[in-house]
């Protein structure tokens, strides 16, 4: 496996998670509980926002492992 | 007018009469009542059936005696609300018994209570050795409260500074069968929700007695069907172990790599998985 794809597959788990701590951050009734997922989300938006531009500047230096 | 249907129309009248003149004197429970409340509700217990059988005769009579007996205690409850003396003399006040762990021999003689009787009251709370005591007190209905001395106080999540997570009460959304509808939009949710959940675990409506949605948006069903296994969520518990692994695989990430700006990244963002971890860990693993 290489590189890019390895990273894809942490990227794919970590979008999963932030669409559940999404979720949780609707459905929770307390203010604090709520407050505590969004901040969840933002966080795992940032991260994920990173390994995005890092996975495209590999997919520059090795396009014959794009899209896999 | 025959004698039995006097009885009858005395009788009808005064259900309806005492049944709304107890329910306006309010919800105090009988075991929490002081003696002389106690001795009210028997007063008035007593002339109603004297009145209801004609063995007092005249209602009139007995009707005006019934309402200084029920509106006398709910006039003086009132008064009490406003005046801590008239509460004081009303409800009585309560009696230290034991104070810093020492037993208040005077006011016990003061109260008339025996030694025994104190031991019993001890029990009944469940506190068999009297050297755990730091404070009891004799309240005005004669129960005796008590509180343990801090080291032996059950522990309590503030003991052990350990976080928790505020909680919500949850909400019984299925019932026999039947969708009640207030529940689910007391927790923000619908019949959509509800129905994703079912076809999830694989059970038809009509076969959950209850199903109670807890603050977290999980849902605890009871089947009339026993035989079958429902699976337990662990929706949250997978969360935490996916966000675990991306943390890891970020570390990982961060020794492979040659490249330094790349090296940084991974591991500035590692760590701030590691903290988001650290502060969901209360909210996704109990």
């Amino acid at each position: 496996m290489t590189v890019g794809s390895r990273l894809k597959q942490t990227l794919a788990g970590l979008k999963g998670a932030e669409g559940t701590l999404r979720l949780y951050a609707q459905q929770a009734r307390h203010e604090k509980t709520r407050a505590v997922f969004k901040e969840a989300v933002a966080t795992t938006g940032q991260v994920i926002e990173d390994l995005e531009k890092r996975l495209s500047i590999l997919e520059f230096e090795e396009p014959q492992y794009k899209g896999y | 007018m025959q004698e039995w249907l006097e009885i009858l129309l005395r009788s009808v009248l005064l259900y309806l009469l005492i049944f709304a003149a107890i329910r306006y004197m309010g919800k105090r429970h009988v075991a929490r009542m002081t003696p002389f409340a106690f001795v009210n509700y028997v007063v008035i217990a007593a002339i109603t059936s004297l009145l209801v059988l004609k063995i007092i005769p005249n209602l009139i009579a007995g009707l005006v005696a019934l309402f200084v007996w029920v509106s006398f205690p709910v006039l003086l409850e009132h008064l009490a609300l406003r005046s801590k003396v008239i509460h004081d003399l009303l409800h009585g006040r309560e009696t230290v018994l034991i104070k810093q762990g020492k037993v208040m021999e005077e006011n016990l003689k003061q109260v008339r209570l025996s030694g025994e009787e104190l031991l019993k009251s001890l029990r009944t709370k469940n506190v068999f050795n009297t050297a755990d005591v730091e404070f009891a007190v004799l309240e005005a209905t004669g129960e005796v409260n008590v509180l343990l001395k801090s080291d032996k106080m059950p522990v309590t999540p503030h003991d052990i500074e350990w976080k928790v997570v505020p909680q919500t009460e949850p909400q019984t959304v299925i019932l026999d069968g039947n969708i009640l509808n207030d529940a689910l939009t007391e927790m923000g949710l619908n019949h959509n929700w509800l129905h994703t959940q079912l076809v999830a675990a694989g059970v038809s409506l009509d076969n959950i007695f209850i199903a109670q949605a807890d603050s977290n948006g999980e849902l605890y069903m009871d089947l009339f069907d026993d035989s079958i296994q429902l699976p337990q969520a662990k929706v949250r518990e997978l969360l935490y172990a996916n966000l675990e692994k991306s943390q890891a695989d970020l570390m990982s990430y961060a020794l492979e790599t040659q490249d330094s700006e790349a090296k940084n990244m991974y591991s500035a963002n590692s760590k701030q998985l590691e903290n988001l971890i650290q502060k969901l860990r209360p909210y996704l693993l109990r």
